[in-house]
């Protein structure tokens, strides 16, 4: 699967090129809007990472461009501060997600592996039974079982079940929780969300084996069953 | 007669030069509060400048003793763990720099505000059950005493903000055992939420320079690494909210930071029966 990268900052851009690579994907890079604009043209990438600040064009006047053209190719976007507006201008402008600088590549990655997949899921309705491993979810009924045994969470531990039952396998971290569950696009100075996380696990994991909701040390919280 | 003239005319002249004289005291005195004001902001902005030196020199020293030992050092795993403290002090001073990029921006009135009407009783509702396990877990007991339907013009983001800054501030300072309210009223215009607890409290002379950045009440003993700027984060978004805050004593023994926000203009609806 490969991917492009516009960012002016050279040195940024290869550690973005070389952490993506480690984690298997093919990289393009490309140093300004105008040379971003050609190559995503050319196609042949599965999602786009743009910077807001490029030289030559712009960041999301190369997005607007390339939505216009009908291009459907997902788009992380970057920006340097974290002003309120970039976010929803980045949206308005055809962006499926928003980062600001600087920030952890752990989060850079969870997001990136999360706009994959739902460009890999979409198509079909929407789905209203969540199964993993022997843990499903009726979003209908708002009802939960492992094992067959009903488990009984709050309306908000449910939202967070789900989330991580929508990324099953990949690491979702403590920023996209707070962003999908609550809403919330900043980061609270104390452990809630961790908190929060504990209470789920106890509810689905304490009487169950094997363990399915893990901790990743640094980045966040995965679903999978561990070797 | 032309007696009268001189004497006019010298009452005119005293006069004049007592006006010219007043005048001149007026805006001396005027200079003088704008220079003692421009030296209170450079005062001041050196003072945060220093304090923004002394946050990243500390942990910049340790980095560099960190980084300098663990070179001398030839296993692989020592390297691993110096890597990792490092990027947590990295993060620290990050979140130094974004916290005070922020704040520079809201003070300026450089930062969009996104006003709507905002459910505050919902919103208030929300970051309480947000902080409830947390709260739990520090063995804190958090109430809510939110009357129903208080509507605000404002960013939701701001007042999320500026709600769960002041909880975290509590959830750190206050004891196990202790008990931190968080209550919303509506009258005349202006809601008022006040975010009290039966902790240790502000001595009456910090309650002022409690928003300043940097101000910790007790510099050696920072939990959780604060530093100093959550509650001038929550005076600048209060300000941008056309609102404030203030510290004072509680009922309850501890802090009271009340936080006041102009009404939605359209007025109060009526709670649904």
């Amino acid at each position: 699967m490969k991917l492009l990268i516009i960012e002016d900052d050279v040195a940024a851009a290869n550690l973005l090129k070389r952490g993506l690579e480690e984690s298997g994907y093919a990289v393009d890079l490309a140093h300004d809007g105008e040379q971003g604009l050609k190559q995503a043209r050319a196609g042949g990438h599965s999602l786009w990472v743009i910077d807001i600040m490029l030289p030559v064009r712009d960041g999301l006047s190369v997005l607007k461009a390339l939505r216009d053209e009908g291009k459907g190719t997902p788009a992380l976007i970057l920006s340097a501060l974290g002003k309120v507006d970039d976010r929803v201008e980045g949206l308005r402008a055809g962006g499926d997600d928003y980062m600001v600088k600087p920030y952890a590549f752990a989060e850079l990655l969870a997001r990136v592996e999360a706009l994959l997949r739902r460009s890999r899921s979409s198509g079909g309705g929407p789905d209203t039974l969540l199964e993993f491993a022997d843990l499903k979810i009726d979003l209908l009924s708002r009802t939960v079982t492992r094992a067959g045994q009903k488990i009984d969470l709050q309306p908000r531990e449910f939202s967070l079940l789900e989330c991580l039952m929508r990324h099953a396998g990949q690491v979702v971290t403590r920023t996209m929780l707070l962003e999908i569950v609550w809403e919330y696009f900043f980061d609270p100075q104390t452990n809630v969300v961790d908190v929060h996380i504990s209470r789920l696990r106890q509810k689905i994991d304490k009487n169950f084996s094997p363990p399915l909701l893990h901790t990743v040390r640094g980045s966040g919280y995965v679903l999978r069953v561990e070797a | 007669m032309p007696g009268i003239w001189i004497m006019a005319a010298l009452l005119l002249g005293v006069a004049g030069a007592a006006i010219g004289f007043w005048l001149a005291r007026r805006r001396q005195r005027s200079l003088e509060s704008l220079r003692s004001r421009l030296v209170a902001v450079t005062q001041s902005s050196r003072q945060t400048g220093d304090n923004i030196a002394h946050d990243l020199r500390t942990p910049l020293t340790r980095l560099h003793a960190d980084v300098e030992t663990t070179l001398r050092n030839e296993d692989s795993e020592a390297h691993r763990a110096t890597l990792e403290r490092v990027l947590t002090e990295i993060q620290g001073m990050q979140s130094i720099i974004s916290a005070l990029l922020t704040l520079g921006q809201a003070e300026a009135g450089g930062m969009p505000v996104k006003k709507m009407a905002v459910n505050l009783s919902l919103l208030l509702e929300e970051i309480l059950e947000l902080y409830g396990p947390s709260a739990e877990e520090r063995q804190l007991r958090l109430q809510g005493r939110i009357a129903l339907q208080i509507m605000v013009e404002a960013d939701r983001q701001l007042l999320a903000r500026i709600f769960s800054n002041l909880l975290d501030n509590a959830l750190k300072y206050v004891p196990a055992d202790g008990l931190v309210v968080l209550s919303a009223t509506a009258k005349g215009g202006e809601v008022v939420v006040t975010v009290e607890d039966d902790g240790p409290g502000i001595p009456a002379e910090m309650r002022d320079r409690i928003f300043e950045r940097f101000t910790r009440l007790d510099p050696s003993r920072t939990p959780s690494g604060g530093a100093g700027l959550g509650l001038s984060l929550v005076k600048a978004f209060a300000k941008l909210l056309q609102g404030d805050v203030r510290a004072e004593a509680s009922r309850l023994g501890g802090a009271a930071f009340i936080v006041t926000l102009p009404a939605a203009a359209a007025g109060v609806p009526r709670p649904v029966p």
